[in-house]
């Protein structure tokens, strides 16, 4: 091996670190917001906004590490998925790190109205949920795992349970007039951002999984959407098959 | 095939003369040498011969704190265990992670930093890391968990904040309502006053009472030990709590399970402590619920339990509401009365008894607490002779 390629492989060493270092402050960023959330800590709500301008920092430097090694190593092959996983990962975690952010900004905005154990509790749920996906995505990151990536859709199908639970606790909670109307639609907005942190990180398991194999959920509609194409060519007008000309003979 | 035996045999021979050689060499004094008893613990604990990398990174694993040395080059060369998963969490060990590179390369450039790391987890944790240069060159980091440290620092100013709460929102109270009623002629103004202030002195009896109680059990003096029937205990706690209960439409189940339990304790003592956990189950329950008292026998231990389906409890207050004056919500606790002592004469009552109090909550979902002590000697004896297997054993 040349010192360029061991040098090569160097680089795509530290892109795999770094996203794990920014993986690793959005795993710790979700309790967090939801702590500030749940507490109404205005103060702990404007330190995670300025936190958060570190991560997007961080993405964009990890972004740029990766034009670089693509204009200048021109990767093939695994290496070239490595360097493709990485360029939407940041995308993911930079995407995920703002919605920790809008928790916060949330609590801003439903700040002075109390909410009921019940819903405390299922935010603390779809908080730990969520918290647990993105640690187990990460984690299939990083040891290349396809079938842990394949997991997290399991894992994800809970997450969408608890959110429908809770906005079905959001409208018993305002028909009790226990909150009024603005906090359950800001409410019903937090749960959409759970949600969404989830499928962030289901998403990094597709990455993983095209990482390791070069699969892409998109293929099964590409598929679908080829077969379509196939058989009508001619957009509206079906060419006779086989059986259907059998037939009129 | 004898030829083939004869060559093991004597291999084997050879091998173990020379084995039993080697170790005598090591313990016994060579002719010419200074004679040294054999059994003397100088000669055992100078062993020359054993490699000392081996043991050194044994030590430095066995630490309660993690070890980083970088040499001049920003080569890390040394790193005991603690030092790779004291955050306990593969994420936080990267946070760690990173924190410790940051400040070992000031270090490297001669300045002495330390760093809080305060992590959610799970499991939340506290980490002070702290990286210095060191004198022979390089540098030295250590992180310690101050988990334990931070929780005690606040408890101690939450411990001041709320007593003072406690004992001085009903002084106050007393002090403006008697100016209220010094000011004032019209007799109705005059009643008002003189029931409120009848309301805040009960308040403050209570919470000198429990206070009087608290340190009772605390000292554990006068405690009145006897063989008391579990079942019973939890009667007499749920009679104690029965009034609210019926004015709140909550009912209160028992359930008996099987053979007589018995404890041995201070009756009044325990009947108190799940008093105040059927009290505590009451109050935070929703109208019209059930609040269960249970009672079983854990090996040699007996179990009370209380369970109810209320508010339940957000899990960053569960291992502080034993605290003395905790208070989950501090806006509402003069709604339900009380000064904040109950749970804290619970775990008193439960140390003195030689046992312990759990709590598994989820918020908006109910809370369960767990009272476990020793069982009486003759109910272990008798659910043994229930159970044909152990009393075979």
């Amino acid at each position: 091996m040349t010192e360029l390629r061991k040098s090569f492989h160097t680089e795509l060493a530290e892109v795999h670190a770094e996203l794990m270092r920014v993986g690793a402050q959005v795993i710790e960023a979700i309790p967090r917001a939801t702590r500030i959330l749940l507490d109404m800590d205005l103060e702990g709500a404007d330190y995670m906004v300025q936190g958060d301008d570190e991560i997007d920092a961080r993405c964009i430097a990890v972004e740029e590490h990766c034009y670089r090694i693509l204009a200048l190593q021109a990767p093939v092959a695994s290496d070239l998925r490595a360097v493709i996983t990485a360029l939407k990962m940041t995308a993911e975690l930079e995407r995920s790190g703002d919605l920790t952010v809008n928790i916060c900004k949330a609590a801003r905005r439903i700040y002075g109205h109390e909410m009921n154990p019940k819903l405390r509790g299922i935010i603390a749920k779809m908080s730990e949920q969520a918290q647990q996906l993105f640690a187990n995505a990460m984690e299939a990151y990083d040891e290349s795992d396809p079938a842990k990536a394949a997991a997290l859709d399991d894992m994800d199908n809970f997450l969408d349970a608890l959110q429908r639970q809770f906005i079905q606790v959001i409208f018993e909670s305002h028909a009790a007039g226990s909150i009024d109307l603005q906090v359950a639609v800001q409410l019903g907005v937090v749960a959409r951002f759970y949600e969404r942190i989830g499928d962030h990180a289901v998403n990094i398991g597709e990455k993983v999984r095209f990482l390791v194999s070069g699969w892409m959920p998109e293929h099964v509609g590409a598929v679908r959407h080829r077969m379509r194409q196939e058989a009508t060519p001619m957009a509206g007008i079906p060419i006779p098959t086989q059986a259907d000309r059998n037939h009129d003979s | 095939m004898p030829v083939v035996y004869l060559i093991v045999g004597l291999a084997v021979g050879l091998l173990v003369s020379w084995v039993a050689c080697r170790h005598r060499s090591s313990f016994i004094p060579v002719a010419g040498q200074a004679p040294v008893p054999v059994s003397a613990p100088a000669e055992v604990i100078e062993q020359r011969d054993v490699p000392e990398v081996a043991p050194l990174s044994v030590v430095l694993d066995a630490l309660p704190i993690g070890v980083v040395y970088a040499d001049q080059n920003g080569l890390v060369v040394v790193r005991n265990r603690m030092a790779t998963h004291a955050a306990g969490a593969r994420h936080g060990d990267i946070i760690v992670n990173e924190a410790l590179e940051g400040l070992l390369r000031t270090a490297l450039q001669g300045e002495e930093r330390r760093q809080t790391l305060d992590l959610f987890g799970p499991p939340a944790r506290v980490l002070l890391v702290h990286a210095q240069p060191a004198e022979a060159g390089g540098a030295i980091a250590t992180i310690s968990d101050i988990t334990e440290r931070a929780r005690l620092d606040a408890v101690r100013t939450d411990f001041v904040a709320n007593i003072s709460h406690e004992l001085k929102t009903p002084v106050g109270a007393l002090s403006l309502l008697a100016e209220a009623l010094a000011d004032s002629d019209d007799p109705d103004v005059v009643t008002r006053l003189s029931g409120k202030i009848v309301k805040e002195a009960e308040r403050l009896t209570l919470a000198i009472e429990d206070l009087l109680e608290l340190s009772r059990i605390e000292l554990g003096g006068d405690s009145n030990r006897q063989e008391v029937a579990a079942v019973r205990i939890l009667e007499d706690a749920a009679d104690r709590v029965r009034g609210l209960a019926e004015r709140r439409h909550i009912r209160l189940e028992i359930q008996d399970n099987g053979p007589t339990l018995a404890v041995v304790g201070d009756r009044r003592q325990l009947v108190s402590a799940i008093g105040n956990l059927v009290d505590n189950a009451v109050k935070y329950s929703e109208m019209d619920s059930i609040v269960r008292l249970g009672v079983r026998l854990d090996g040699d231990r007996v179990t009370f339990s209380v369970s109810d389906s209320g508010m339940g409890i957000a899990s960053q207050h569960l291992d502080r509401i034993f605290e003395r004056f905790y208070r989950v919500d501090r806006a509402r606790s003069r709604d339900t009365g009380g000064v904040g002592l109950g749970l804290a004469i619970v775990r008193h009552v439960a140390a003195n008894h030689g046992g312990e109090v759990k709590v598994t909550s989820q918020e908006g979902e109910g809370s369960t607490f767990m009272l476990s002590i020793p069982a009486s000697p003759a109910s272990v004896a008798a659910s043994q002779a229930d159970n044909p297997i152990l009393a075979a054993g």
